[in-house]
């Protein structure tokens, strides 16, 4: 018996051990060595003689123009993206819903541009929003509704839209796909209450499916905020961060510095403040959602 | 009546709004595939046109990319990344899954911890670390640089899924296979796997979507136009010429697709049960 139990507790130790060893080596050492530079002079040129400079590299990102242009347009990306996508999604997905015929065809079709590759997407929104592209041909030459072609790429401002409806356009059908599933769960007698309580359709949907899908919707709010906050191959193929890195975003910043710049000392502190400021708003998140819950 | 005429409407509006939905979302694949197949002198004809005129169709853009290009280097080189991280991360996260879900280890709670944490981590910021332990290894410009990267990425999620499954399998079957005379194995490889099959190949469709299309960190590792996965491949074409030859650029982002769109058709039921299972329990 005793050789048995100790058999099966070598059995766990050999199932564990590939996913820690990996997990450890790839993912937990680098986050602590990380941390640790974050507090060293480290940069190309200083590469094998790194000092110990304290909160010196966080107050070089802190003051730096450009690091507070990319964390504006990020949190400004995450704030216009996650609404619209999350309000188009569920629109889609309770429209959907009430269909009798063709949910599965109108679902595949809304979910294409999920499984689109960044890559690819983005070049096709870059070649779509050319100065001479098909956009500007359609609001130009043919609706008028322009003067002449914009230059989207060129300013911060509307390089950062063109991104931004990448970004929705990517989206919805992930909400969609959720959202679906939260709405299949949404008992049938909650809506035959509200029935013979005389609700319409809006009321319905506002006092009976809102409420029954909010685990749903706190769940996506959480998971799109990371994601926006992840945005990086769409800036870095359309806009690159210009014009003077007007469309940085914090993560495209910090390759720049990284890889160009070979500031790793400042790239450790810029990472850090990102991942805190994430861990902060997911908090920030939960607890608001919780105390929706308990006023209810 | 008028109860009925509103109704009406009401459908009408709702199958309206879902094909302007349908058509903003396959219409800039649309475009693509049109430019793609559009002679490559056309590109810049003013006024633009979405769809090229049936007689002037023509694959000679395909085959410039497969053969002068020799774009099927980097879309193999994708394949046996992909392919690699899903098989590895598959074993590694369904062991982990299992452990955490049946047994009480020390540490227990610190992995999952650690799992749930790194999961709300961008995989960027680790990158200059990883670039440095990257350079250790020797595995710079090699895909070897990639798999074990892509692989400690997906464990978290993958991990975190999969044990929701195992979770709602009833240990009646474990307990079974113990009085039996099982030993742990024997449950993880007969009960564990089989049964929960359907979350690690959800989890493994995600893995591949994840691998395939990886862009920074390749971007990062990969020099040697030989080694290039297809993102890499695509995006230095871009830089490499002043004037983008989007007829090829499209080309090789059509030739990309292929594979997602197969694997959405076949597997089309493990997206939905991948979206649903792990993350919205209670």
């Amino acid at each position: 018996m005793e050789t048995k139990a100790m058999k099966n507790r070598i059995q766990i130790f050999l199932l564990l051990l590939p996913g820690i060893l990996m997990f450890s080596v790839f993912t937990i050492y680098p986050i602590v060595k990380l941390f640790v530079m974050s507090f060293f002079s480290w940069d190309l040129s200083s590469m094998h003689r790194q000092e110990f400079i304290g909160f010196q590299n966080y107050a070089a990102v802190l003051s730096d123009e450009v690091f507070l242009i990319s964390l504006v347009n990020t949190l400004l990306y995450t704030m216009i993206t996650v609404p619209a996508q999350m309000a188009l999604g569920l629109l889609v997905a309770v429209l959907i819903h009430s269909l009798p015929r063709y949910q599965i065809s109108f679902r595949v079709i809304h979910y294409l541009p999920v499984i689109t590759p960044w890559v690819i997407a983005s070049l096709v929104f870059k070649y779509i929003f050319n100065t001479e592209g098909m956009l500007n041909y359609f609001l130009y030459e043919l609706l008028h509704l322009t003067n002449r072609n914009i230059a989207w790429l060129d300013s911060r401002w509307s390089g950062m839209f063109v991104i931004e409806t990448l970004g929705i356009w990517k989206g919805v059908g992930w909400n969609m796909v959720i959202f679906l599933a939260a709405l299949q769960g949404v008992p049938e007698e909650l809506y035959e209450v509200a029935d013979l309580d005389g609700c319409g359709g809006i009321r319905k949907f506002f006092y009976v499916t809102l409420p029954s899908i909010k685990n749903t919707i706190l769940f996506a709010m959480v998971m799109l905020t990371i994601g926006g906050f992840n945005v990086f191959t769409s800036i870095k193929l359309i806009t690159d961060g210009k014009p003077l890195h007007q469309t940085q975003t914090v993560l495209t910043w910090m390759y720049y510095k990284a890889f160009r710049n070979g500031e790793f000392g400042y790239t450790a502190a810029l990472s850090f403040i990102v991942v805190v400021a994430l861990i902060f708003l997911a908090t920030l998140q939960f607890r608001i959602m919780k105390n929706r819950n308990e006023e209810d | 009546m008028k109860k009925r005429q509103t109704f009406r409407v009401g459908k009408l509006l709702c199958y309206l709004t879902l094909i302007i939905g349908g058509i903003v979302s396959i219409l800039p694949m649309t475009y693509m595939l049109g430019t793609s197949l559009r002679p490559n002198g056309a590109l810049y004809e003013y006024p633009p046109r979405f769809f090229p005129d049936l007689d002037t169709i023509t694959i000679e853009n395909y085959i410039y990319v497969l053969t002068k290009e020799k774009f099927y280097i980097n879309f193999l080189n994708s394949i046996i990344v992909s392919v690699s991280t899903i098989i590895l991360a598959a074993i590694i996260s369904t062991s982990l899954a299992f452990c955490i879900a049946r047994f009480r280890f020390p540490g227990r709670n610190l992995l999952f911890g650690l799992v749930i944490g790194t999961m709300i981590i961008p995989g960027t910021t680790l990158i200059i670390t990883q670039f440095e332990l990257a350079s250790f290894l020797g595995v710079i410009n090699k895909l070897t640089g990639l798999i074990p990267f892509y692989v400690a990425w997906v464990i978290p999620f993958s991990t975190f899924m999969i044990k929701g499954f195992i979770e709602n399998i009833p240990r009646e079957f474990d307990q079974a296979a113990y009085i039996d005379g099982g030993s742990v194995f024997t449950v993880f490889f007969n009960i564990a796997i089989p049964l929960a099959s359907p979350a690690i190949a959800s989890v493994s469709i995600f893995n591949f979507l994840t691998a395939w299309e990886e862009f920074q960190w390749a971007l990062t590792v990969l020099n040697d136009n030989a080694k290039r996965t297809f993102p890499i491949a695509i995006s230095g074409f871009l830089g490499q010429h002043q004037f983008t030859q989007w007829g090829y650029v499209f080309a090789m982002s059509v030739i990309s697709l292929i594979p997602v769109i197969l694997i959405f058709i076949l597997f089309q039921k493990y997206f939905i049960t991948g979206l649903t299972t792990g993350g919205l329990k209670g």
